[in-house]
């Protein structure tokens, strides 16, 4: 009685699985295109930099999406299909994974360091997306992350309000915990 | 004979008139593969309703987190009752220095306690005849901790097992370790599965003769759920049964005889999924396990089905939302029934099952009473897995009514989710309104004594891709108490199982997440999320005992004999796991990571006659 419905729900899911597959592409190492200087993101650091001299350049790097109207939403919708909220919270409070809308980061909260987390993943679970999305996707997610108001502005960049929510016991938020 | 002994041999007369066990006094000596022989442990029964007691440890002891294969969860010690459980003061406490989930109960064979920490999955041995108590070894198994991030629900660990002097545990990347009692040093260790695919292991070993049964965790991840045989000499996994996929992975074969039509036929862990969905269709295992020694037969449930939104899942999506009962020897299924057929709201089926013997129409039947998350409190006869009882528990939603004809809930049709559509509220959430902590019942009583919620959800499904390592999950959710903004989340329930009607409830602000622990005191102890540990009268629910503790209690409370014959309990204070849905509450605690171990007016004979260090062989030989 139900196989008509069966199969169409079969067919829908083989072919989103398909696409999802699909997406596993070698990605060059930096942008293809936007206003990124070759080879700067790879060079961005995790944390702050010993030693007065060192370039810091990476991480006064815009996201080269900034001025794309569209790249918000196109972040947002690929944060709901890669299975990113899944993790992180639909609102992005944080859930399994870290709370991306507070100004505490593990891996550095700026744009470049937001890119890099994205494309190498993180040994707590953070898978490395750099090989399955390119980074024109990557930049529209790191500009929805951006948008949830956590960030860390580009070295050089008037700081934000401070929001005052910082949240050392990422994951704490309560309705983004799933029910196992 | 001085008070000590004589409460002591009092305490094991007791818990010798209660098992029919004459081997209670060969502490720490006993045979586990003996106990697994049918007719091991003389059924405690008191015409209100009994179990099995086996493996049949001895009574000053605890050393499975149900102490029973039974799950019973009740002691037969009663020097801590209810005329004095008004002094229970802390003997002394002790941190792992782990903030996650506390969600496992403290082992105690003979002179020693076992604990084991979330992850990172380290296990410690205290010394009870010595000041402190003394660490005596301390094992830290080194798991991966990319682990972390792939557990839905918190880094948690559900219990550990004691059995042929080793501590037996799962760790969350995946592994199975057995440590040896005496010095912390590793026996084996068993890979079962890759993390990175979604997979993590939370639940709590379970021992049976001379095999460990272990299953996964990762419902939200996309998984296919398994449960393993291992032998316990050596690790080595025996049999496999998945929960989805054809009659050879779910071990389905001539024996499996389910009561429902709806179980029986050919490959229905393929064919009641869309094509090529029940790969990924979760049915994980990561509750509790029992065991019935007379028939042979372990009884478990499995998790939701995969994805979490069910209009890309369309049939029944068998063996999801079940419980199996296997042969433990070769891990054919026997039996099987599915208490949420087609789950649409991630009503895991993974809740234990109380293996009690209740009198039920003037007749004593071997039954399983499994509170669902769905908010069925079930009693299925053990043997067939006919449902002989489905009332509901707590307020829910979902369901008009329970047709016993077919074995099925009645869905109500207002509840089903579709994509991108919200319901306003669904009751329960996700999480039921009652999760993994486990009840404790007591033969003196008859009445089973439940941790429960009283919550509902806010829900709107969103379509979901595989993609191996991410949640496979889809639903957006926000939970509220089914009594409005200020209403509470939870409540400690008495349960009758033969009449299907509550004897007693305590409310509460907060979700009860913590397991019930009953005694032959005729006391039943509980804690609550934001901290409280109380101790309440069996009969009727009034409160003889409460403290606060310094974080929420999520663990699993058990009771012990020390080396210096007086009766402690113990409970973590760590608060985690699927509590933390109410985090954003006001009094909400902070985490914690200590045991707490409490006697009458805080007596810690180890730490007094410890100051005299010349007397541990005598505080040690009174048992």
């Amino acid at each position: 009685m139900r196989a008509a419905g069966i199969i169409a729900i079969a067919v829908v899911s083989a072919a989103a699985g398909a696409s999802v597959g699909g997406w596993v592409m070698a990605s060059p190492r930096v942008p293809a295109s936007g206003p990124v200087s070759q080879g700067a993101w790879p060079l961005v650091p995790m944390g702050d930099v010993a030693g007065a001299a060192q370039p810091a350049a990476a991480l006064a790097m815009l996201n080269p999406r900034a001025r794309d109207p569209g790249a918000v939403a196109r972040g947002r919708r690929l944060f709901v299909q890669m299975n990113c909220a899944g993790c992180h919270g639909y609102d992005g409070n944080g859930g399994m994974g870290p709370a991306l809308t507070d100004s505490y980061w593990r891996y550095g909260g700026t744009p470049a360091q937001i890119f890099r987390t994205l494309y190498d993943g993180r040994p707590q679970g953070m898978p490395a997306w750099g090989h399955a999305l390119p980074p024109a996707d990557l930049w529209a997610l790191t500009a929805y992350v951006q948008s949830l108001g956590g960030s860390i502005p580009p070295a050089g960049t008037p700081p934000p309000v401070n929001r005052g929510q910082t949240r050392p016991n990422a994951g704490d938020n309560g309705n983004a915990i799933e029910g196992q | 004979m001085t008070p000590i002994v004589r409460q002591l041999m009092q305490a094991l007369l007791l818990g010798g008139a209660l098992t029919g066990l004459g081997a209670c006094g060969t502490h720490g000596q006993h045979n586990e593969a003996d106990a697994a022989r049918p007719g091991a442990g003389a059924a405690i029964n008191t015409g209100k309703g009994g179990f099995n007691p086996a493996p049949g440890a001895a009574a000053g002891d605890w050393t499975s987190p149900a102490r029973d294969y039974a799950n019973s969860r009740f002691s037969p010690l009663d020097q801590i009752n209810r005329a004095n459980v008004g002094h229970l003061r802390v003997a002394w406490t002790f941190s792992d220095g782990a903030l996650y989930g506390h969600e496992g109960a403290p082992l105690v064979q003979g002179d020693t306690m076992y604990l084991v920490s979330p992850f990172p999955d380290r296990a410690f041995a205290l010394d009870l005849t010595k000041p402190g108590p003394n660490l005596k070894w301390s094992f830290d198994p080194k798991p991966s901790p990319m682990a972390i991030g792939k557990a839905c629900c918190d880094p948690v660990l559900r219990g550990w097992s004691i059995a042929d002097g080793k501590l037996i545990y799962t760790l969350l990347d995946d592994h199975v370790v057995a440590v040896d009692l005496k010095t912390g040093r590793q026996v084996w260790r068993t890979a079962m599965a890759d993390v990175a695919n979604g997979q993590t292991m939370t639940m709590s070993a379970f021992v049976a003769g001379n095999k460990v049964f272990v299953g996964n965790s990762g419902g939200e991840m996309g998984v296919a759920g398994w449960i393993a045989a291992l032998d316990l000499g050596t690790g080595r996994e025996l049999w496999r049964a998945w929960s989805t996929g054809d009659d050879k992975a779910v071990r389905i074969g001539p024996r499996f005889k389910p009561f429902y039509p709806q179980l029986r036929g050919k490959n229905l862990g393929l064919t009641t999924w869309p094509a090529g969905m029940a790969q990924h269709g979760a049915g994980a295992v990561w509750g509790f396990i029992s065991y019935d020694p007379e028939t042979n037969l372990i009884f478990y449930g499995t998790s939701n089905p995969g994805p979490r939104v069910p209009a890309q899942r369309l049939g029944d999506n068998l063996f999801s939302s079940s419980v199996f009962a296997r042969d433990a020897e070769t891990g054919e299924a026997v039996w099987a029934y599915q208490f949420t057929p087609h789950d649409e709201w991630d009503y895991d089926g993974v809740n234990e099952m109380m293996l009690l013997d209740l009198p039920i129409n003037g007749r004593m039947r071997k039954t399983i009473v499994h509170f669902d998350r769905n908010t069925y409190a079930y009693v299925l006869d053990r043997q067939t897995g006919e449902v002989i009882r489905a009332n509901n528990f707590a307020p829910q939603t979902w369901s008009t009514g329970f047709d016993y004809r077919t074995g099925r809930p009645l869905v109500n049709p207002a509840m089903h989710p579709l994509p991108d559509k919200t319901l306003d509220r669904v009751c329960p959430p996700d999480i039921g309104q009652k999760d993994w902590e486990p009840p404790a019942f007591s033969p003196r009583t008859g009445l089973v004594y439940v941790g429960i919620f009283n919550i509902c959800m806010k829900l709107t499904n969103h379509k979901a891709s595989y993609i191996a390592g991410t949640p496979y999950d889809g639903m957006e959710m926000a939970r509220f108490s089914a009594d409005g903004p200020s209403g509470g989340w939870g409540a400690f329930l008495a349960w009758n199982p033969v009449t299907g009607k509550p004897a007693w409830r305590i409310p509460e602000q907060f979700m009860v997440m913590s397991g019930a622990m009953a005694t032959a005191g005729d006391l039943v102890f509980y804690g609550t999320t934001d901290g409280w540990f109380r101790a309440v009268d069996a009969t009727n629910g009034k409160v003889l005992w409460q403290q606060k503790l310094a974080s929420g209690v999520v663990g699993q409370p058990i009771t012990y004999l020390a080396p210096d014959g007086h009766q402690y309990v113990a409970v973590a204070a760590g608060v985690g796991g699927a509590a933390m849905v109410q985090a954003a509450r006001p009094g909400f605690p902070a985490r914690g990571s200590t045991t707490y171990v409490f006697s009458i007016d805080g007596i810690n004979q180890g730490a007094v006659s410890g100051a005299a260090a010349a007397t541990p062989a005598a505080a040690g030989g009174g048992r």
